[in-house]
């Protein structure tokens, strides 16, 4: 099966179809599908608990589906375990940032280098995205504030050579002007790599995404361009609740 | 300053505390006998060490709870042993291994030319198990009728048996699932490349046998070092990859699996060599029969026991102190400057996250379970010129090496360090009091007390360390 393309005809560089998950005995997703247009920031929308995190997790192989297919730039990523899902061009930012405590800045970020030397030829671009990662190197990965804990998740994620980034609620629990300074980031990034993004700030989202997929109850229920949704009061206050 | 300060304040604390306790203990001591009991009890925490250091890495980032640590130190012992003093006997199954590995290498190219069925993951658990079974009756008839056979038989033998056992395990899995298979001629000319050296093995192992016994004795055993540590190293992550790795989701299981290992390897140990004690002979370099004076003049003498303030010394346990101290440093090292020790210290907080970034972690457990493994054998080797060799001499070690993991915090090998020096002394001037009776100024007689207290003041030392501190001296209290 090979990747459908989009009405702009961009090609898909991720199709997700149809995967049901389980963990333990509990189904929680219920056919998602998702398709993400190479160059495009797009993102998975719908309340709380609806599956979007354990999308992003199998998509990455951490819980792999039971049923239907993942197709990565036209190969099936659906049965590869997750760090050869990862080397295929596949970052990872999730919720909690899973930034590495007992490691110093530098070395979580040396630590997701694929080659020798992804870092060195990555540096101007990361610390020039985020400059206060690069006054902070030495310091470990605790003694960092949740935003600098932020910006280092996603730095890490561009390390190696990456062409689809996943990232988990980037703006959660962050004051105003870093979320801000987050947004930046991200859509400055965007313009090397393709994002998937899951936001519950509709306001963040709206501002940065072109696409949208809404989840509800385990399934993706609405998928369109982000300029159709802003309109479509109905849908928002069915599937997002507020306005 | 006052952050890094608090933040080492179990060692600060520990630290003073020995401190006192060696003043203490040492007015009432002659200056020789303190010296050469506090020699005693490094020399006994380096070895801990070196037992629990791999116990304690394993725990750490696998969170597997090496019950059968002990059985390598016993392993890596006997394997040191048969190096030095019986190498023909350990020489006599390196053609069958080299075969058994030739086999392994041409399993791929064997599997292409046979019928998909038979060697297909899809041809199901059936064929699978028959060749498990096929591979097992080869090995043993090989290596029954081993001596008695002509050369080209037996390694024939080895060699299909190796067959064998790659199509049960490895081969078709890996082919199957990876899509990209390395290429056929790798397979084969490894396979060739290892069956002449095992013919070649075959023609010469005797005659090395025997030149081997002409070697210097330091030369021998410390080849036997490296054999044993070999041996830990091969074993462990074969265990590693065929028992333990299953049962990762099965926690209990693998407290079960590993148990029942010692107990299998104990037994093992008592068919093979038998129950009595091995003699180990110690290196030329700390054999001589007499005493040096001091260190300096013994780097030239190589006597076998050194004068520490008019008391003798055995200088042997001198090497196992500096070899404690060299694997703490390398460990340390390893940990700090490698990108192995990153992806430790970043796997024992966050597996998942690690795998994420690329990695397979998978691979990465099976080579710190070697490398844990190796560490215990390697202990064994340098312990047995002065504890001998035999069956139970792991589980002995084993549980003084948990008790070090637990005072020190599992996962820590700055606290297995440390645990492993409190143990230590505490054993060492647990004897002593034992012996000399204990003078306290309040009373008039000295007090008596039983050998068993020297054995329990190693768990009482565990009890106050886990009433102050339930998760060690360096535990992360996770």
């Amino acid at each position: 099966m090979m990747p459908q393309t989009t009405e702009e005809s961009m090609p898909n560089l991720l199709t997700v179809d149809h995967i049901h998950t389980f963990i333990g005995q509990f189904h929680i997703l219920e056919g998602v599908s998702v398709t993400v247009p190479q160059g495009s920031i797009t993102v998975l929308l719908g309340r709380n608990g609806v599956g979007k995190t354990t999308t992003l997790r199998t998509i990455m192989g951490m819980t792999p589906p039971a049923q239907g297919t993942i197709y990565f730039d036209g190969q099936p990523i659906h049965s590869l375990p997750t760090y050869e899902v990862a080397q295929l061009g596949i970052g990872y930012v999730p919720d909690y940032r899973a930034i590495f405590r007992d490691l110093t800045v530098e070395e979580n970020l040396r630590l997701a280098e694929r080659q020798k030397g992804d870092l060195n030829r990555k540096a101007d671009f990361i610390f020039g995205l985020f400059p206060d990662l690069a006054r902070l190197r030495g310091l470990r990965g605790n003694q960092l504030s949740g935003g600098q804990q932020q910006m280092l998740a996603i730095a890490r994620a561009l390390v190696p050579h990456n062409r689809l980034l996943l990232i988990d609620e980037p703006s959660e629990g962050l004051a105003p002007v870093i979320i801000e300074q987050m947004m930046n980031a991200i859509r400055t990034l965007s313009t090397q790599t393709t994002v998937l993004l899951v936001e519950q700030n509709f306001v963040v989202a709206r501002h940065l995404a072109d696409r949208y997929v809404i989840l509800d109850d385990g399934q993706s229920v609405k998928a369109g361009t982000m300029a159709d949704l802003v309109g479509d009061r109905e849908t928002i206050r069915r599937y997002l609740g507020a306005a | 300053m006052l952050t890094q300060l608090k933040s080492q304040r179990p060692l600060l604390t520990t630290l003073a505390l020995v401190l006192v306790g060696l003043v203490w203990m040492g007015h009432t001591m002659k200056p020789g006998t303190l010296a050469g009991t506090l020699l005693s009890g490094l020399t006994l925490g380096a070895l801990y060490f070196l037992i629990a250091s791999g116990l304690t890495l394993i725990f750490g980032l696998m969170d597997v709870l090496n019950f059968a640590h002990g059985t390598f130190f016993m392993l890596g012992a006997y394997a040191a042993w048969m190096w030095v003093e019986q190498p023909a006997e350990l020489l006599r199954w390196s053609p069958f291994a080299l075969a058994l590995m030739a086999g392994i290498a041409l399993a791929v190219p064997v599997r292409q030319q046979l019928p998909g069925p038979i060697t297909d993951v899809a041809g199901g658990r059936v064929w699978r198990g028959g060749w498990g079974v096929a591979g097992v009756a080869l090995a043993a008839l090989a290596v029954w009728k081993w001596a008695l056979w002509p050369w080209l038989p037996r390694l024939l033998l080895g060699t299909v048996a190796g067959v064998a056992f790659a199509l049960a395990f490895g081969a078709t899995r890996t082919l199957h699932r990876r899509q990209r298979a390395r290429p056929l001629w790798q397979g084969i000319g490894l396979g060739v490349l290892l069956l002449v050296v095992a013919v070649w093995a075959d023609r010469v192992q005797v005659g090395w046998a025997n030149a081997m016994l002409n070697w210097d004795s330091s030369l021998r055993f410390a080849g036997g070092l490296l054999i044993g540590a070999l041996a830990g190293a091969l074993t462990g992550g074969i265990m590693e990859w065929g028992l333990i790795r299953p049962l990762y989701v099965r926690p209990i299981y693998q407290v079960l699996l590993t148990l029942g290992i010692v107990y299998a390897g104990t037994e093992l140990a008592r068919t093979i060599w038998g129950v009595e004690v091995k003699r180990m002979n110690k290196p030329s370099l700390f054999g001589a029969r007499c005493r040096s004076p001091d260190f300096l003049s013994w780097l030239h003498e190589h006597c076998a026991s050194l004068n520490v303030w008019g008391r003798a010394f055995p200088s042997y346990r001198l090497l196992i102190i500096v070899l404690g101290v060299l694997v703490f440093l390398g460990m340390v090292v390893l940990l700090r400057r490698s990108r192995l020790g990153m992806i430790i210290r970043a796997g024992v907080q966050d597996r998942e996250a690690v795998e994420a970034l690329g990695i397979n972690v998978r691979r990465v457990f099976t080579l710190v379970f070697a490398l844990g493994t190796a560490l215990a054998a390697f202990g064994g080797a340098a312990a047995s010129p002065f504890i001998g060799v035999y069956p139970e001499m792991g589980m002995e070690y084993m549980l003084q090496a948990f008790i070090v993991v637990v005072i020190g915090g599992m996962g820590s090998v700055s606290g297995a360090a440390l645990g492993a020096l409190l143990v230590g002394l505490a054993r060492a001037f647990g004897d002593y009091i034992v012996l000399s009776g204990i003078h306290l100024p309040w009373l008039e007689h000295t007090v008596r007390m039983s050998p068993s207290i020297a054995r329990a003041s190693t768990v009482l030392i565990m009890a106050i360390v886990l009433m102050v501190r339930p998760s060690g001296l360096f535990g992360h209290g996770d």
